[in-house]
């Protein structure tokens, strides 16, 4: 079943692929194979591969809890912060907040895990900014 | 003829003391860069550069340095693919196929140590290769045009399907949805945007780093707190550490051949050293013939890439010293190096400059025996990470993933990205499909795109241009055998074991 | 407690941050791979702006290939418009994709171009072996079947490298325009190991990019596009010789980003004059084939409108753009 909703995604995905395909601008010059050929053949052939997954599925894998689901988007969303949070807020908070939580998430002490995040922050920002020479901000540029 | 006195003299340049240092720092930090997730030796040698420049070293000592860091990189790279599954660089990629599953049985030690080896054996012979062939080999360059690279990237698509997977249609989609994204973004050849939604994010493409990091390393993540370390390599018992001459011996013959068609690809402007130890992988399950415990461990799953991607790095020197003309992405840095020192390499470099190319063949034969003495007693402090907790360890590559991305764009579009190839990870790990052929989609798409695209312009249109030479029509038929073989002798031979536990 | 610790953690991070920020190494990107036009203009103006002293810390390059340079255009508009540290490299190519409004809409406008200091004169070669022994010869050849050449250059369709040879074959009166076969490849080293291992017929490129093949015969320039014959270099007809009225240099200089202020833009214009007047730059533009061409900050912004106006023009007559 699993392998299936996939293919129907996959051929979902790829009919949408070959028709904003459609919309590339081509070119005034000699060029005959043009912009558009690649994307057409991608989408056929997963197409092509899709039908074939649909008429003879895998095994059905083991799908994870509803529970499980949830800490996994738990983790996805801490990321997601993180991610906004690099830029104004500099490296080492955000790291630090993100690296806790998700350390949190995979055994859930609260000392352990909010060391985890101190110390991975710190040491991480020295060894890229100082020993690997990146242009890294430790804090938000406007606060100072 | 006096080939051994130049390289004399290249020894007399490079050895002295000073030097020596430089080449063990360089190849200390070339590993520890080549195994962090999203930093590979590209960035590796390009962040070092101005570490050059504000040492104030001559030309010998910072081509020491570079190339140590160079091949560092290369070297460093398979730690973190065996130990942690997830590649420290994209030559990497085809280490994890075997070298996780060896580190899952509790064999990280040998892994590393087999690696370690097959890599020295394939970048020591990879340079005498350079040594003895480089004037040779550039001709082989100018033999692949647009047609040549073509069937090249066919080839390699073709023979995708026997990597991972079971199911040849999963690999295929996989392959798709990389070339997929490759077409994102500007068109090479009209300089044109293409699918990119009038976002102007994408407008440079997708990164295949952001790629890597996200299918890899976050998936690592969500893998983890889903099975609660269960499928880990993390905590698993670890035997003694010892030199696993047996191994060894049983894969040196595999070494030998992955050098070959490494160093080969290496040679090739377009080519480079993903393609090598990606070709080397195949080529090797496909000779062998035992090939069941392919992807579950088998010491030549490990052995082969890493000779194929070291020797590809030895063989990426030569267009670039020969032709001035760079086979990677870090031999594109190394040649700007060159540049920057003065040194214009070309044609005439070999005449002109012998100091410059002795001295550094001779560095990159002591960087890599330097890299063996220190990678053979360092995998007592490798395999030590996998007994950091894993609530230090996760979070910890996370972040590093994070830093990496992000200081390679700034951006935190790329993040987003990232984590969203980290999702599609997750759900691609529990349909049993192989994310490597995304990865090489990625990698590959534009090259083959646009060469099939030049060779039709070059020949109007017509497409038996593509099989107009002896060597497209030879890798024509490898492609179709690689593609086809695998089918009918599915039957003949017994099938991989579908993963079950 | 935590707090307190992270108080102190902040200040001693504050501490190093604003010591390491005075040093912060200046960035220049190449949009090209290296050993093309723009990636010289990077090394070499980072270098001397380093060695005489006009930056405190080493130039960093990075290359960053792809779209005729419309890549790197995109990230400096987009993404570091602000970014005081960033120059780019620039040349004729990008004046004409901007013209052509081949940056996916972006204009000349959104970055500001800080002057040129050096031209590199356009070149027409082939392979040593190329039965084609002028200029003349290679028109000719075109004329009479267009299929027969492919040219190769390091700009993708419709760049200066693909301009030189339109306008070279308009002036010889050979006017279909997509008949002419041109690949466009990630540099001018690349276009040249084409020609020689004989996939396509001819290179349009730059001086600079075949100095070091030149040096070892492998192949033959056919043409210089520019009014004298290039000093150093004086054994090679000018188009114009051959009586093909077209001049095309390729002028080498830096834009930077619109964002920054008036004072970082004066500093990088007065860093990119030291360079201009140095020695160093001299040599280096002997070395590699190309001629003075000095123009900086507004004089430049302002022959820059004209160029852009022209080549748009120029466009829409031989029907490139519309």
């Amino acid at each position: 079943m699993s392998d299936r909703l996939f293919g129907l995604a996959v051929i979902v995905v790829a009919l949408g692929y070959i028709l904003s395909a459609t919309q590339i601008q081509t070119s005034f010059l000699s060029d005959p194979v043009g912009p558009k050929t690649f994307p057409y053949l991608i989408g056929g052939t997963a197409i092509i591969c899709a039908l074939a997954i649909i008429l003879k599925p895998d095994a059905e894998p083991d799908w994870p809890s509803l529970w499980t689901f949830g800490k996994i988007g738990l983790a996805v969303l801490v990321l997601v912060a993180y991610a906004y949070a690099l830029k104004p807020f500099g490296f080492v908070v955000p790291t630090a907040v993100a690296a806790g939580l998700l350390s949190y998430q995979i055994h859930p002490a609260a000392k352990s895990a909010s060391l985890t995040g101190i110390g991975l922050s710190v040491g991480l920002f020295v060894i890229f900014k100082y020993a690997l020479g990146l242009g890294l901000f430790a804090f938000s540029r406007s606060w100072f | 003829m006096d080939t051994l006195s130049l390289l004399a003299d290249g020894f007399a340049v490079a050895l002295t003391p000073s030097n020596l240092a430089l080449a063990v720092i360089g190849c200390f930090l070339g590993t520890i860069i080549g195994a962090l997730p999203g930093l590979g030796p590209s960035n590796g040698v390009a962040i070092l550069i101005p570490l050059a420049f504000s040492l104030g070293l001559d030309a010998t000592a910072s081509l020491v340095l570079m190339t140590s860091v160079y091949y560092g990189a290369m070297y460093g790279g398979r730690i973190s693919s065996i130990l942690l599954n997830i590649p420290g660089d994209e030559p990497a990629l085809m280490t994890t196929l075997d070298g996780y599953p060896m580190a899952k049985a509790g064999r990280a030690g040998d892994a590393l140590v087999l690696s370690g080896v097959a890599s020295f054996t394939g970048a020591l012979l990879a340079t005498f290769g350079l040594i003895l062939l480089a004037p040779v080999l550039a001709q082989v360059a100018f033999k692949f045009g647009p047609a040549e690279y073509f069937a090249l990237y066919v080839l390699a698509f073709c023979t995708l399907g026997g990597i991972s997977s079971n199911n040849q249609a999963k690999a295929a989609i996989a392959a798709c949805i990389g070339l997929g994204i490759a077409m994102i973004g500007l068109d090479n050849v009209t300089g044109m945007p293409r699918l990119t939604f009038g976002s102007m994010q994408v407008m440079d493409g997708v990164n295949f780093l952001v790629a890597i990091v996200g299918l890899f390393a976050v998936t690592e993540v969500f893998v983890f707190i889903e099975s609660h370390g269960r499928e880990s390599a993390l905590g698993v018992k670890l035997g003694k550490i010892t030199i696993p001459w047996r191994d060894i011996i049983f894969t040196f013959p595999s070494m030998l051949r992955s050098t070959v068609i490494g160093f080969f690809a290496g040679v090739l402007p377009g080519a480079g050293a993903s393609l090598g130890s990606f070709m080397s992988y195949t080529a090797e399950k496909a000779i062998v013939k035992d090939n069941s415990k392919f992807g579950h461990g088998d010491p030549r799953g490990v052995a082969a890439p890493e000779a194929g991607n070291n020797a590809a790095a030895g063989g990426a020197l030569v267009p670039m010293l020969t032709l001035g003309v760079p086979g990677s992405g870090t031999t594109a840095v190394l040649l700007a190096l060159l540049m920057t020192l003065n040194i214009t390499p070309g044609p005439t470099l070999f005449t002109d400059r012998p100091d410059v190319v002795w001295g550094l063949i001779a560095s990159l034969l002591i960087a890599n025996v330097v890299l063996l003495i220190l990678n053979v007693p360092m995998v007592k402090i490798f395999v030590r990470i996998l007994m950091v907790p894993a609530w230090v360890l996760l979070p910890g590559v996370t972040m590093i993933s994070f830093v990496g991305i992000y200081s390679l764009s700034g951006s935190s579009f790329d993040l987003l990205l990232m984590i969203g190839f980290g999702i599609m990870g997750f759900f691609f790990r529990k349909l049993d499909i192989p994310t490597v052929p995304v990865i090489l989609g990625i990698l590959l798409g534009n090259n083959m795109e646009d060469n099939l695209r030049r060779a039709m312009v070059i020949s109007g249109g017509d497409w038996t241009y593509l099989f107009s030479s002896w060597i497209a029509i030879g890798l024509w038929i490898a492609a179709v055998v690689g593609f086809v073989a695998p089918m009918f002798l599915r039957g003949v031979i017994k099938r991989p074991q579908a993963i079950t536990d | 407690m935590v707090n307190g610790i992270i108080k102190r953690i902040a200040l001693g991070a504050a501490f190093s941050v604003a010591l390491a920020s005075s040093a912060l190494s200046a960035e220049c990107i190449a949009p090209a791979n290296p050993g093309g036009g723009w990636d010289f203009t990077c090394r070499t103006i980072g270098k001397i702006m380093y060695d005489i002293g006009a930056v405190d810390a080493p130039i960093q390059v990075t290359n960053m290939a792809g779209g005729g340079g419309g890549l790197a255009y995109a990230l400096v508009v987009n993404e570091r418009n602000n970014d005081p540290d960033l120059i780019v490299a620039a040349s004729s190519a990008t004046a004409t994709r901007l013209a052509q409004n081949a940056y996916g809409g972006l204009t000349a406008d959104q970055v500001r171009f800080l002057g040129a200091i050096g031209a590199d004169p356009g070149i027409i070669a082939v392979a040593k072996d190329s039965p084609y022994k002028s200029l003349n010869d290679l028109i000719d050849a075109v004329k009479a079947d267009p299929g027969s050449v492919t040219f190769a250059g390091g700009s993708a369709a419709g760049g200066f490298d693909h301009l030189k040879v339109l306008m070279a074959l308009g002036r010889a009166g050979f006017n279909d325009i997509k008949a002419v076969k041109y690949v466009g490849l990630d540099g001018g080293g690349d276009a040249i190991t084409q020609a020689i291992g004989g996939h396509v017929q001819a290179v349009t490129g730059d001086m600079s990019e075949v100095v070091g093949f030149l040096k070892s015969g492998d192949i033959r320039v056919l043409a210089v596009f520019t009014n004298d014959r290039v000093p150093g270099f004086d054994d090679i007809p000018t188009a114009k010789e051959q009586g093909i009225d077209v001049v095309a240099v390729n002028w080498r200089g830096l834009y930077v980003p619109k964002g920054i202020t008036e004072d970082q833009y004066n500093t990088w214009v007065e860093r990119l004059r030291k360079v201009a007047e140095s020695d160093e730059w001299h040599e280096a533009m002997v070395s590699h084939g190309l001629a003075p061409f000095t123009l900086l900050g507004h004089d430049f912004e302002t022959y820059l409108d004209g160029v852009i106006k022209e080549v748009a023009q120029l466009s829409r007559d031989i029907g490139v753009i519309q």
